[in-house]
C-alpha cells in the first residue's frame, strides 16, 4: 500500500489544530482585536453546533431551544452572580446546573412522545423564554442585556500562558480565544467519549428503531432524555463562558434566526459526525464574515446603487456592497439544498471517505488478531475465518 | 426466575379494544416452565396484539399479565425486556444503520452493563457464528439480505438472554437453508431451558416443533392442548384448517 | 391571592370584554391553525415555516396598500392569500414532494429540518426586502356609524352595551370567520374537498379510485400556507409587523394543535377559540400591566405543557 488515505486525514487535523492554536497570529488576523474575536466566535458556534449535532444526529430528536438553554444557563449565572456575589466559577456551575435540570423536565415532558412534539415544544420555548427575558427589565436588564463580570485568572496559570504565547496580552480578546480553543476541544472530546461509550449506541439504536430497541431493552425515554440534556448543558456552559468573556448578554443573542444559523450549521457541515459539524460551523461563520462586506471597484459600485432597494447597502466611500440580510438567504437555501441532495452534509461524508476504509480495516485486523487466539481451542473456525477475513479485506 | 426457580407467564382474561373493533376478548394462558408454545390462528385473530401486549407496546383495556409473580402489563416495554421476555418482530427491524456487531452488543450491554467490550464481543460472535452470520459482522444491518436480518434479530436476541422468547413468524419469507438454521436456533434455545412462544403459519414447522398448541380466533382461545389433540379438535377444524375446504365444497356446489 | 391577579379583573364587564376580544383573535388562530392541521393531516407532517407564511401574507398587504393607496383592503388580502398559495405550492413540489416519492432518507427528520430551513429563508427574504423596522398598516375598514341603542358603533370602535371592541379586530374576525366557512364548506362538501380527506384518511384506498395524492400534497400545503397568510393578512392591520412576526404565531398554532389534537379539524377550530380567550383573560388580568404582553405567549406555553403532561392526544385527536 502505497497511498494510504488516513494520511492525509491526519495531515488535516494536525493543520486545523495548528490553525486553532496559532490562529490569532496568522497573517490576515494578526492580533487585531475583530477578527480574534470573530475566531472565538467561530469557536463558540462551532460548540453550539457540534452539541446540536448530538441530539439531531445521534438520537433523531430536534431542540429548537439551543440557543434559549445557552441563553437560561448565562441568565442563570449573571443573575445569580449580581444578586448574591458569588465568583463567576461558581456561577457557571449554577447556570450549568439550571440548564440540566430544565433539559430533564422538558425532556422527560417531551421526549416520551413522538420526536415532532420535542421540536414543536422547544420552538414555544424558546421563543416565549426569550420575550419573558426581554420584558422582565428588572431581573434581566432587558433588551438592554445583562452584564456578567470577567472570571477571575490564578496568576500562575497566566504566567505560564503568557510565557508560551508571547502575544498574550496584546490585547483581552486573545486570552478569551484560547479559553474558548479550550472549551471547543475539551467538549468535542467528551462528546467524542459519549458517542463511543455505550450510550452511544444506546442513542443510534433508539433512532433507528423505537420500539426494537425498547423490545430489547433500552431505555427510550431515559437515552433521550441523557441526549438532550447532555447537549443542552453544553450549550448552557459554552454561553457562560463565552459571555463571560465579551461581557454582556442580550436577549436577542437567543432569538429563533441565531438557532436556524446552527442548524444550518450542523447540517451543512454533517449533523451526524460530531466533527463535521464543528467544522461546518467554523467555515460559516468566517463565510459569513467575509461574506458581510464585498470590496468592488467603484466603477462597478456605481452600477449597483439600485440595489439600495432591495436590502443591500453600497457604501461608495469604503467602496464596498455590504450583503445584510442576503448573506443568509444564501445559507439558507445551502441549507435547504444541503438536505434535499446531500441528507449527510457536505463536510462530514469527506471526512468518512477519509477515515470510513481505514478504520474498518483496522477493525478488521483486531478481530483477525482475535481469531488468531480462539483458533487455538477452535480448530473447526478455521475455514471460516479465511472466508470471513477476505470479506472484510473486499469491501 | 422465580422464587421456585420456574418461569411462570400468567395471561388474565385480558381484553383489548381498537375503537369499536374488539381483538381480544378475554384471553386467559398460563405458560410453567420451560416450554415450546405454538399460537396459531387465522389472519386478524389477535396473535400479534396478545405478542404486543405481554411485551408491553400495546396495553390492555383490561385484564392483566403476570410474569414471574410480577404485574407487568403497567411496565414500559423496556422494563420487560429487562425482565426476561425477549420478542422479534414480523417484520425484521434490525438497526439499519448500525454494523451487525453493533446491532448485537446493544442488548448485550443492557443485560450485562458491567462486562467488557472485548468479553461482549465474544459472547456476539460465538452466537454469530452459530446463526452463520459472523462473517458479516462490520456490516451494515441495512445491507444484508432478508434473510440475514432476520438471523441478526434471532442473534440480538439471544444477547439479551430472556427466559421466554417470542418468535413472532419465524419462518415467513425465509428459504429452506435458513429455515434448518432457524430449526437449529430453536432446538438450542430449548436445551438452554428458555420458554418459548412460536407464532407461525407454517403448519407443519409448529406441529413438529410445539410442546403445545394454542389456537386464537376472533380474539378467544379456542383450544389449547398437544398438538396431536388440538388437530382433531373439532372446533379448531372449524375454525382454522377446514375455512378452506368448507369454501372449496360452496364453491364446488356453485358450479 | 389578591396580587395575583389585577383589580379589574373583579369587574363582569371587563371580563366580558375579555373573553369577547379573546374569541375574536381566537377565530383568527383557529384559522392559523386549520392550515396546519390541513398540512398534518394530508401529508403527516408538521410545517415549522407556518409563521413564514403568516408574516409574508401581512407584509404583502402592507406593500400592496403602501404602494397603491386606492386598493381596497380586501383585494390586498386577496392578493396576500394567492401569493401564500403560490409559495406553499412550489415550495411543496421542490422539497416535499420527493419526500412523498420517498427520494429522501429518514423522511421524519427531514420533514421538520426542511419546513425549518424554508423559515429561515423567508425570514430573511423580507428582512433583506422589507428591512428591520416594524411596519404599520393603516386601518382599512371603517364602520358605518350606526345606533341600535345596545349595539352602538363609531367609525373604529364597536360598542356592545358598554363594552368596546377594536374595530380592525371585529373586521379581522369577520373575514377569517368567512375565510373558515370557505374552507370548511370547501373540505366538506366539495369533490376536491372529499379527496383530500380520502387521503388524509388513507392514502393507498385514494390512489387506487383515481385521486393522485401526490396532487393532494400540494393542494393541501399550498392550502394551509394560505390560510396562514389569511391570517397575517387580516392582522397585520392589528400588530405592527417585522420579519419575526411569525415566529410566536407558528408558536400559538403549535399549542392549537397539540391542544386540539394533532390533524382533528373540529380540535383546531375549538382549541384556537380557548387558546384566545385564556391568552386574553391571562393577559388582562396580569398583576403588572407593563410585562403583561409579554406573558401573552406564556399562557399558550403552559397550555402545551399540561397537555403533554396530561392528555398527549389533545381534545380530539387521533392517535400519533
Amino acid at each position: 500500500m502505497t497511498f494510504r488515505r488516513i494520511y492525509i486525514l491526519w495531515g488535516l487535523t494536525a493543520i486545523f489544530l495548528l490553525g486553532l492554536l496559532l490562529y490569532p497570529i496568522l497573517p490576515g488576523v494578526n492580533l487585531q482585536p475583530y477578527w480574534v474575536l470573530v475566531g472565538m466566535t467561530a469557536l463558540f458556534y462551532a460548540i453550539l453546533a457540534s452539541s446540536w449535532a448530538l441530539l439531531a444526529g445521534y438520537t433523531g430528536q430536534f431542540s429548537f431551544a439551543h440557543m434559549a438553554f445557552m441563553g437560561l444557563g448565562t441568565y442563570t449565572a449573571g443573575i445569580l452572580i449580581r444578586d448574591t456575589g458569588i465568583a463567576p466559577w461558581m456561577g457557571t456551575v449554577a447556570g450549568v446546573l439550571m440548564t440540566g435540570i430544565v433539559g430533564l423536565l422538558i425532556g422527560y415532558l417531551c421526549l416520551r412522545l413522538r420526536s415532532t412534539y420535542l421540536a414543536l415544544f422547544t420552538i414555544a420555548f424558546a421563543e416565549i423564554f426569550r420575550l419573558v427575558v426581554k420584558a422582565e427589565v428588572k431581573i434581566t436588564g432587558g433588551p438592554n442585556g445583562l452584564e456578567l463580570p470577567p472570571y477571575q485568572r490564578p496568576e500562575a496559570l497566566e504566567r505560564l500562558l503568557k510565557a508560551i504565547f508571547p502575544y498574550w496580552d496584546a490585547n483581552p480578546y486573545v486570552p478569551a480565544y484560547y479559553y474558548m480553543a479550550l472549551l471547543f476541544f475539551l467538549s468535542l472530546l467528551f462528546m467524542f467519549f459519549l458517542v463511543r461509550s455505550r450510550f452511544g449506541l444506546f442513542f443510534r439504536a433508539v433512532r433507528e428503531d423505537e420500539e426494537a430497541a425498547a423490545a430489547l431493552g433500552v431505555h427510550v425515554v431515559n437515552t433521550r432524555v441523557l441526549a438532550f440534556v447532555v447537549s443542552s448543558m453544553i450549550a448552557g456552559f459554552a454561553g457562560i463562558v463565552f459571555h463571560h468573556f465579551i461581557g454582556l448578554i442580550v436577549p436577542d443573542q437567543m432569538q429563533i434566526v441565531r438557532m436556524s444559523l446552527v442548524i444550518a450549521m450542523a447540517v451543512i457541515g454533517g449533523s451526524q459526525n460530531l466533527i463535521g459539524a464543528a467544522i461546518g460551523a467554523i467555515f460559516i461563520h468566517f463565510a459569513l464574515e467575509l461574506l458581510q462586506e464585498i470590496r468592488m471597484p467603484l466603477a462597478v459600485l456605481e452600477n449597483l446603487l439600485f440595489l439600495e432597494n432591495w436590502g443591500f447597502s453600497v457604501d461608495l466611500q469604503a467602496g464596498v456592497l455590504r450583503t445584510n440580510a442576503w448573506r443568509m438567504v444564501a445559507f439558507g437555501i445551502l441549507l435547504m439544498v444541503t438536505l434535499r441532495f446531500a441528507q449527510n452534509g457536505l463536510i462530514s461524508p469527506i471526512l468518512d471517505w477519509l477515515a470510513r476504509k481505514e478504520a474498518a480495516e483496522e477493525v478488521a485486523k483486531r478481530f483477525r488478531a482475535q481469531r488468531e487466539m480462539d483458533r487455538v481451542d477452535d480448530v473447526e473456525a478455521v475455514e471460516e475465518t479465511t472466508t470471513a477475513s477476505t470479506v472484510t479485506e473486499g469491501d | 426466575m422465580s422464587r421456585n426457580g420456574v418461569l411462570e407467564l400468567e395471561i388474565r382474561n385480558v381484553v383489548k379494544n381498537f375503537g369499536g373493533l374488539q381483538a381480544l376478548k378475554g384471553v386467559s394462558l398460563t405458560i410453567r416452565g420451560s416450554q415450546l408454545v405454538g399460537l396459531i390462528g387465522p389472519n386478524g385473530a389477535g396473535k400479534t396484539t396478545l405478542t404486543n401486549i405481554i411485551t408491553g407496546l400495546l396495553k390492555p383495556t383490561s385484564g392483566e399479565v403476570w410474569f414471574n409473580g410480577e404485574r407487568i402489563d403497567t411496565l414500559r416495554p423496556y422494563h420487560i425486556a429487562r425482565r426476561g421476555i425477549g420478542r422479534t418482530f414480523q417484520v425484521t427491524r434490525a438497526f439499519r444503520r448500525m454494523t451487525v456487531l453493533e446491532n448485537m452488543l446493544t442488548p448485550g450491554i443492557v443485560k450485562h452493563p458491567y462486562m467488557s467490550r472485548a468479553e461482549l464481543e465474544k459472547k456476539a460472535m460465538e452466537i454469530m457464528k452459530f446463526l452463520t452470520i459472523d462473517h458479516l459482522r462490520f456490516e451494515r444491518a441495512g445491507s444484508l439480505s432478508g434473510g440475514q436480518q432476520k438471523l441478526l434479530e434471532l442473534a440480538r436476541l439471544l444477547m439479551l438472554d430472556p427466559d421466554l422468547i417470542i418468535l413472532d413468524e419465524p419462518f415467513a419469507g425465509v428459504h429452506p437453508k435458513l429455515q434448518r438454521t432457524i430449526y437449529n436456533y430453536i432446538k438450542r434455545v430449548r436445551e438452554q431451558g428458555k420458554a418459548i412462544i412460536l407464532i407461525s403459519h407454517d403448519m407443519e414447522s409448529i406441529f413438529t416443533l410445539s410442546e403445545r398448541l394454542v389456537v386464537l380466533n376472533f380474539g378467544e382461545i379456542i383450544a389449547d392442548g398437544p398438538p396431536e389433540e388440538v388437530k382433531n379438535d373439532p372446533a379448531v377444524i372449524e375454525a382454522y384448517l377446514g375455512r378452506d375446504e368448507e369454501e372449496e365444497e360452496d364453491l364446488r356446489q356453485a358450479y | 391571592m389578591e396580587w395575583l391577579i389585577a383589580e379589574a379583573c373583579g369587574s363582569f364587564p371587563y371580563l366580558l370584554r375579555l373573553i369577547l376580544e379573546g374569541l375574536l383573535i381566537g377565530v383568527i388562530y383557529s384559522l392559523m391553525a386549520l392550515g396546519l392541521t390541513l398540512i398534518f393531516s394530508v401529508l403527516n407532517i408538521v410545517s415549522f415555516s407556518h409563521g413564514e407564511f403568516y408574516m409574508i401574507g401581512g407584509y404583502v398587504v402592507y406593500t400592496v396598500l403602501h404602494h397603491f393607496k386606492q386598493v381596497p383592503g380586501l383585494v390586498a388580502v386577496f392578493l396576500a392569500a394567492v401569493v401564500t398559495f403560490l409559495i406553499g405550492a412550489v415550495f411543496e413540489r421542490l422539497f416535499l414532494q420527493p419526500m412523498a416519492k420517498g427520494q429522501v432518507d429518514r423522511p421524519n427528520e427531514y420533514a421538520i429540518l426542511v419546513t425549518f430551513g424554508l423559515a429561515f429563508v423567508l425570514q430573511f427574504v423580507m428582512l433583506g426586502l422589507m428591512g428591520p423596522f416594524p411596519k404599520k398598516v393603516p386601518r382599512f375598514f371603517s364602520f358605518p356609524e350606526i345606533d341600535l341603542g345596545f349595539l352602538r358603533t363609531t367609525r373604529t370602535t364597536l360598542f356592545l352595551g358598554k363594552i368596546p371592541l377594536p374595530g380592525s379586530r371585529i373586521f379581522a374576525a369577520i373575514i377569517a370567520l368567512i375565510a373558515l366557512g370557505a374552507m370548511l364548506y370547501f373540505m366538506y362538501r366539495t369533490w376536491t374537498g372529499w379527496a383530500l380527506q380520502a387521503v388524509s384518511q388513507d392514502r393507498n384506498a385514494a390512489a387506487v379510485v383515481g385521486i393522485n395524492p401526490l396532487n393532494m400534497n400540494t393542494l393541501a400545503f399550498a392550502l394551509g400556507g394560505m390560510l396562514a397568510g389569511l391570517a397575517g393578512a387580516v392582522l397585520v392591520s392589528v400588530f405592527s409587523w417585522v420579519p419575526w412576526v411569525g415566529v410566536p404565531a407558528s408558536a400559538k398554532s403549535f399549542v392549537i394543535i397539540v391542544l386540539g389534537g394533532m390533524g382533528s379539524i373540529p380540535g383546531s377550530l375549538v382549541g384556537g377559540l380557548i387558546l384566545g380567550v385564556v391568552e386574553s383573560l391571562g393577559t388582562g388580568c396580569w398583576p403588572n400591566p407593563a410585562t403583561a404582553q409579554a406573558y401573552r405567549d406564556v399562557f399558550g406555553l403552559v397550555i402545551f405543557a399540561l397537555v403533554l403532561l396530561v392528555k398527549p392526544t389533545g381534545l380530539f385527536g387521533r392517535k400519533l
